[in-house]
């Protein structure tokens, strides 16, 4: 476990916090959908760590700095939220499994409802720097409303197209993110393409069910309450299909967070 | 209850030994590794061999294990600790078939404790002897299978398979998983049933058995002399408690089970009262479990009379757990010129 120290803590939305932490240049470099387990340092409260996804992540020569985006939802997501600069956590990680690149498709769907948007900001920024070549790169934000939309300016600086919607129709348009999905699979090469969603379950099982019938590969990461972080106590079971069609139940936090949407047993959640 | 006198006993290794003496026969393959295990000096550590423990017929380099449940199968935690330093590692609960367990949310973090409801989930016993206990057999540490069944038989064909399987030091047997339906806890509560598991899993192993109480009973220290009584060589305690926790705003349960078994440090107080009682009123070593998190609390085990210790959700908390309390423990006994632990088991002064 490393010790970090806080640089920002800043609320850019009504629930909402973004983190910058720096830690020793021993931190190994994680890729997009990783997670780290983080609490704050000391006294025993929240005495388990909580999974929160990479935002960012920055290498210089004699330290790393981590950026984690997230909301409060509970007691541990409070106390973490009321640490101020120079405040010290501790964190452990990088943790999971992350998204697959097949550098062979040459469409990405890149798809974040709510906070799935620091995952899915994290893996615009590293298929921009990784990924060469012609690609094209599609971007959609939702959210109940504008001011749950966190992040935009650093997606927009990310080249590619983006689409907004909340379900008020605050900003963008109205509606699910999963329905801005149809505009822009049409026609596409199911082989050719890949789509990657972050978000609430209800909306990767509506997503699920969207894209059954047209073959188009996608990639969830998917969010369970977890206490170890490391696949040993079993608390994040998700029940998902092998390639015999048989179920067995796997770890969000080590075979995942990410899996492949058409294994994940959605009738279980 | 109240233990009607101060804690006295020592079990030497003799005593021990003389528990079960019909059913070790020399040059067993069970002698063979139990010398194995004391190969302290390899590591550097532990030079003395201050911080060794009998449990029974088992020799531990320290008195430190991992709870069952809380470590995986070792390999977990492999990256974060080197598991030759541990005393033993205790496996997840193994049942004959493998068990999907219990539909998820699983786990609520309580006021300093958690709540899980798992439900056994594990590979099965063959799948464990053939993908997991290979890895396990290269670490100078005892390693210790839990053993769970719905019936007698299960316990006993599960107890059997591990006693034949190579590299399986000790047997826990988990009467006391608060979770699942059939067996376990239904077994742990009653004093008859639990003399019947113990007697008749002696039966079919040459292993040291460990039986692993609840703390769901009113009186622990009956099924702690219920153990005794049919052949246990040593009872650890406890298993986590059953409660509750419910979100307010939904007005459901926040785990799926409806209920869980409680651990973490709220639990320490009861665990340490309990072990306190049994270790005053049996003979065999008691093994203390129950929000250890520190060398300061597992201490605190010791000199009320737990030979050794499992430590659980702290695993949860810091990957290190065990290793900042085996070497806790050294400083303290150390800081206190104490020859071995024999001076600190049962101490206490009251």
């Amino acid at each position: 476990m490393w010790t970090g120290s806080i640089i920002f803590n800043n609320q850019p939305g009504p629930q909402h916090l973004h983190m910058a932490v720096r830690l020793p240049a021993e931190f190994q470099d994680p890729i997009p959908g990783q997670f780290v387990m983080i609490r704050p340092i000391g006294a025993g409260v929240p005495l388990l760590s909580r999974p929160l996804s990479i935002y960012n992540f920055v290498r210089y020569q004699n330290h790393v700095t981590l950026e984690l985006l997230y909301r409060v939802v509970g007691r541990g997501t409070e106390l973490l939220s009321q640490l101020p600069p120079a405040g010290e956590v501790k964190i452990l990680g990088p943790l999971g499994s992350g998204f697959r690149i097949e550098k062979a498709k040459s469409k990405r769907i890149l798809l974040a409802g709510g906070m799935g948007v620091a995952p899915i900001t994290f893996l615009a920024q590293y298929l921009e720097r990784q990924v060469t070549g012609k690609n094209e790169l599609n971007i959609c934000l939702g959210a109940k409303n504008c001011a749950e939309i966190v992040g935009v300016e650093r997606i927009k600086s990310i080249p590619g197209l983006l689409n907004i919607s909340t379900d008020d129709g605050s900003l963008g348009s109205c509606g699910l993110v999963t329905d801005l999905l149809p505009g822009i699979t049409q026609e596409c090469d199911p082989g050719k393409t890949m789509i990657y969603a972050c978000g609430p379950m209800a909306m990767l099982k509506a997503l699920a069910k969207q894209l059954a019938p047209t073959g188009i590969p996608c990639q969830v990461s998917i969010e369970e309450r977890m206490a170890c972080g490391v696949g040993a106590c079993l608390g994040c079971a998700v029940a998902v299909q092998n390639r015999r069609g048989i179920r067995e139940q796997k770890s969000v936090c080590k075979d995942g967070p990410v899996f492949n949407i058409q294994d994940v047993c959605w009738d279980q959640l | 209850m109240t233990p009607s006198r101060k804690v006295t006993f020592t079990v030497t290794p003799a005593e021990a030994g003389v528990q079960t003496p019909s059913r070790r026969k020399p040059g067993t393959k069970n002698n063979k590794l139990v010398s194995g295990l004391l190969r302290n000096d390899k590591n550097g550590y532990d030079k003395q061999g201050m911080l060794t423990v009998e449990i029974g017929p088992l020799k531990l380099k320290n008195p430190v294990m991992t709870a069952s449940g809380t470590f995986g199968y070792g390999e977990e935690y492999a990256p974060y600790v080197d598991l030759n330093r541990l005393g033993a590692i205790i496996v997840k609960g193994l049942s004959l078939k493998p068990r999907q367990g219990n539909p998820s949310p699983r786990i609520m973090e309580t006021p300093s404790g958690m709540l899980n409801a798992i439900g056994l989930q594990n590979v099965g016993v063959k799948s464990f002897i053939r993908d997991k206990l290979p890895y396990l057999r290269q670490f100078d540490t005892a390693i210790i299978a839990n053993v769970y069944g719905e019936t007698i038989e299960e316990y006993l064909r599960v107890s059997e398979i591990l006693t034949a399987a190579d590299g399986v030091h000790a047997l826990e047997i988990n009467v006391s998983c608060p979770n699942v339906k059939k067996g376990g806890v239904a077994f742990g509560t009653d004093p008859d049933m639990i003399a019947e598991v113990t007697a008749r899993v002696k039966d079919v192993t040459n292993l040291p058995v460990i039986i692993k109480l609840s703390p769901n009973v009113t009186d622990i220290v009956v099924m702690a002399k219920a153990a005794e009584a049919a052949g246990a060589d040593a009872v650890s305690l406890i298993n986590t408690i059953t409660g509750m926790s419910v979100d307010i705003e939904k007005r459901i349960p926040h785990l799926k089970n409806v209920t869980g078994g409680l651990s973490g440090p709220a639990i320490k107080p009861i665990a340490l009262r309990m072990v306190w009682q049994a270790a005053s009123q049996v003979h065999i070593p008691v093994i203390g479990i129950g929000g250890i998190m520190t060398a300061a609390d597992a201490l605190e085990f010791f000199i009320v009379g737990a030979r050794a210790i499992q430590v659980g959700t702290a695993n949860f908390v810091e990957p290190r757990a065990t290793i900042n309390i085996i070497e806790g423990i050294e400083a303290f006994v150390k800081r206190h010129h104490l020859v071995d632990m024999d001076e600190l088991v049962g101490s206490l002064k009251i």
